[in-house]
């Protein structure tokens, strides 16, 4: 059996999905779990082929319900444990993701973002952002990475499992089909090359040693007998969430500084949105970008620094409006108007930003 | 040309299809609107596709990669006894599953008939001679070992050379004109 | 002063009385497993998983790591831990609602795949926590909460026959039996087997247990069992339905 998946680094030229399988294959995710559907189904093909020439295991489910539970018990027993779906799939997973922000088990969702209502389209959206951020009977205590290039899925999908296992909450990469299918360049590399830990797994039961005798057992619930009792438990989750979330959040930055036109995108909108903006300045106009790569959390203040400067904050993206509420929300109270560019389930063009932002200015 | 790449189903390069059309190449590939479901419910093997090998013209097919991708062909009516019809590997050693003469001697013996190999190794925009001129020394020793000619080294026009028509390995050059960039993303 | 009742080695005192009501069979169900899980000394290797519905109660019974679920998802997380490490034993404990209507696909789909793990699932013919209503389970004219004139099979169909489902779909190396809180001694039997096909490795192993609900079927104690004892065997044949390569008992 091989040792490691990838010695030192590799330029390699490769398609999103597969891009994926080699990153948790990288990180030492020891087993996936899931379900048929596209466009994520060459994570699971890539997977399979992969998995078993370096030990690690998969197992396909009979739903994606299923899925997310069976990762939530692969996390429960130590292991590096991952599961992707998409569209009606994410749907499903949703009830499983719960239960992982209720009880802060460490599962890493790949979400490879489909058109939607309802199975709609395979291809292409941004659809799944409210959903992936907020689903679920919670309060959001996800962490939600938006990438937007090969190399992106590759560092964030190692990062993933890190983000995961530091601070216990389950952590989603949010991808779409474009990036799944598309081939692109990047640098493929072992973790340990660039000095990157991966943060040690630990069982959550069977951890050895006779329950009761040796050790107390460990009892695991999500149900509660009174309010209080459930009002201490959420506000201790969201306590760590609000303690967390500033260390967690990442973001990018084209020309935002002096930009009167600041343009808000995520995922693989904000290439169109960064050639636009350089477009834009060649042309001597004040616009910039400001690129959230966490969804969840957002990174508030540093964005809210941006729009308090700029005329107006352009939100573009590729659904009606979820990345927008996002944005609003955080910006509330400033005066600064916010206008939007909402194409659900299609793709955005440098082109389409430009004339947009030429309207504004 | 027909496209048969059912493997990864490809619809971000469909927009291709009616700028292929117009330089006179009559296209066999499903258009996305005419799809339904695509890579999920829809039949996704086009009547014509099948039945593509009985034109009296010059045939291309494009199958997806692996052992499901060979057997692609055996959804083609003629492509088991068509005397006619070769059968080439595109080799890509920027790709993971075949960057060495081992694992493309057993990717490759996996396929089944394969009448030789093309060396297609290339990193996208980043692509430079060092790395094709790489890859054709993997691709040749791999051709080597598994018996079979390299039918030659694809190369982007960009880097078109005056007065270069073999690689280092000997084996004939045919640059490329890349329409990839004019897909979706 | 009173002497209390000898408890399976590996339950909670702690956590005892335990919060089933009255006359539940809960209690029984749990007692025998837990004899079965001293008796095969397996009780560090264990993991419990429970639904939520009446099952949820035993979330701290046992001095054994244990994981309370969703409704129906107990057969999952189960499976989960198990592949992700073979050491394990693993346990999903459901109710009929849990296992035959809102986790079927779960039960089928494990059952299919031979997963290595041991489901119990007990049957009182109705949903306890919730109030009362109709399950998979319930018995034709048996009048629930959401039957009040009597489960009507035209229109509701029969009651599941879960371990004759499980036995059809699965091969010859599982275990599948139903047993019944009347009979502890030969409940005990058929989960200590159905832990040893775990053990072994010899492939997927099912325990239905007729258990009785007095609250929501508002009986008496001599009307609870005779429920359990006479009326439910019609519908429900008590003993081991697939034995590997063993003559059955029952």
């Amino acid at each position: 059996m091989a040792d490691k998946p990838i010695e030192g680094e590799k330029r390699v030229f490769m398609t999103g999905n597969e891009v994926v399988a080699w990153a948790a294959l990288a990180a030492g995710a020891e087993i996936m779990y899931g379900y048929p559907i596209t466009p994520q189904n060459e994570i699971m093909h890539y997977w399979t082929r992969l998995a078993p020439k370096y030990g690690r295991k998969f197992l396909q489910t009979e739903d994606e319900i299923s899925a997310g539970f069976t990762t939530i018990g692969g996390v429960l027993a130590g292991r590096r444990a991952f599961t992707a779906t998409s569209g009606p799939g994410n749907t499903l997973m949703q009830e499983p993701m719960s239960m992982a922000e209720m009880m802060r088990i460490p599962v890493v969702q790949v979400v490879t973002q489909r058109g939607g209502p309802s199975t709609a389209t395979v291809i292409y959206s941004q659809q799944e952002v409210t959903m992936t951020c907020f689903g679920g009977n919670g309060e959001g205590a996800r962490i939600v990475y938006s990438t937007s290039t090969h190399q992106e899925l590759f560092d964030y999908t190692i990062k993933a499992f890190n983000t995961a296992w530091k601070y216990r909450f389950p952590t989603h990469i949010l991808g779409d089909g474009y990036q799944s299918k598309m081939r692109e360049s990047l640098t493929m590399y072992d973790p340990a090359s660039r000095g990157i830990e991966m943060v040690p797994t630990e069982p959550y039961v069977a951890k050895g040693g006779v329950p009761g005798i040796d050790r107390d057992p460990n009892h695991l619930r999500n149900t509660y007998n009174t309010e209080d009792e459930l009002y201490d438990v959420v506000m201790g989750i969201m306590s760590d969430w609000e303690k967390y979330a500033p260390e967690i959040a990442e973001y990018q930055e084209f020309d935002a500084e002096d930009a009167e036109v600041l343009i808000v995108a995520h995922g693989v909108v904000t290439r169109a949105v960064q050639a636009a903006v350089k477009e834009l300045r060649a042309q001597g106009k004040k616009v910039g970008h400001f690129r959230p790569v966490t969804l969840r959390p957002l990174a508030e203040e540093q964005l809210r620094k941006r729009a308090e400067n700029a005329k107006v904050v352009l939100v573009v993206e590729s659904a009606y409006g979820q990345l927008c509420k996002i944005i609003a929300n955080s910006l509330y109270g400033l005066t600064t108007p916010i206008k939007k560019v909402l194409k659900p389930g299609v793709g955005v063009t440098a082109e389409e930003v430009v004339e947009e932002v030429s309207k504004l200015l | 040309m027909v496209d048969l790449d059912l493997v990864e189903p490809f619809y971000t390069l469909r927009p291709l299809k009616r700028q292929l059309e117009e330089t006179g190449i009559d296209v066999i590939a499903w258009e996305t609107r005419e799809t339904m479901g695509l890579g999920e419910a829809g039949s996704i093997l086009k009547p014509e596709m099948k039945w593509s090998l009985k034109r009296e013209t010059d045939v291309i097919m494009d199958i997806g990669y692996g052992v499901e991708g060979a057997k692609t062909l055996n959804l083609v009516e003629d492509a088991l006894n068509n005397k006619d019809l070769k059968i080439f590997a595109v080799v890509n050693t920027s790709r993971p599953m075949t960057a060495s003469v081992k694992d493309i001697v057993e990717y490759v013996s996996g396929l089944g008939k394969v009448d030789g190999l093309v060396n297609n190794t290339h990193l996208g925009d980043e692509t430079d001679w060092e790395i094709v001129e790489e890859g054709a020394k993997i691709v040749t020793e791999a051709a080597k070992q598994l018996q079979i000619p390299v039918v030659y080294t694809a190369v982007d026009e960009k880097l078109r050379t005056a007065g270069k028509t073999t690689d280092s390995q000997g084996n004939p050059i045919k640059y490329l004109h890349r329409y990839m960039p004019r897909s979706f993303w | 002063m009173s002497v209390a009742p000898k408890m399976p080695k590996c339950w909670r005192p702690e956590t005892k009385a335990h919060k089933f009501c009255p006359g539940c069979g809960h209690g029984l169900v749990l007692k025998a497993l837990g004899e079965a899980i001293d008796e095969l000394g397996i009780q560090e290797r264990t993991v419990f998983g429970c639904d939520i519905g009446c099952s949820l109660l035993a979330w701290d019974f046992f001095n054994i790591d244990t994981v309370q679920t969703h409704h129906g998802r107990t057969t999952p997380v189960i499976t989960g831990i198990k592949r992700a490490n073979e050491d394990v034993i693993g346990i999903a404990y459901m109710g009929d609602g849990g296992g035959y209507a809102i986790g079927s696909q779960h039960l089928v789909n494990a059952a299919t795949r031979n997963e290595k793990i041991t489901v119990i699932l007990v049957n009182n013919t109705n949903y306890g926590m919730t109030g009362g209503q109709m399950a998979p389970t319930t018995l034709p004219n048996q009048k629930t909460e959401t039957s009040p004139y009597g489960r009507d099979v035209e229109a509701t169909g029969n009651p599941t026959q879960g371990p004759e489902m499980v036995a059809a779909i699965t091969p010859d190396t599982a275990y599948v039996a139903r047993g019944t809180v009347a009979n502890v001694r030969q409940l005990k039997k058929f989960m200590k087997r159905a832990l040893e096909n775990q053990i072994s490795g010899n492939g997927f192993s099912f325990v239905e247990v007729l258990s009785g609900c007095p609250t929501n079927w508002r009986t008496n104690a001599a009307e609870t069992w005779k429920f359990i004892e006479e009326t439910m065997p019609q519908y429900f044949k008590i003993g081991e339905i697939k034995v590997p390569g063993e003559k059955k008992e029952g």
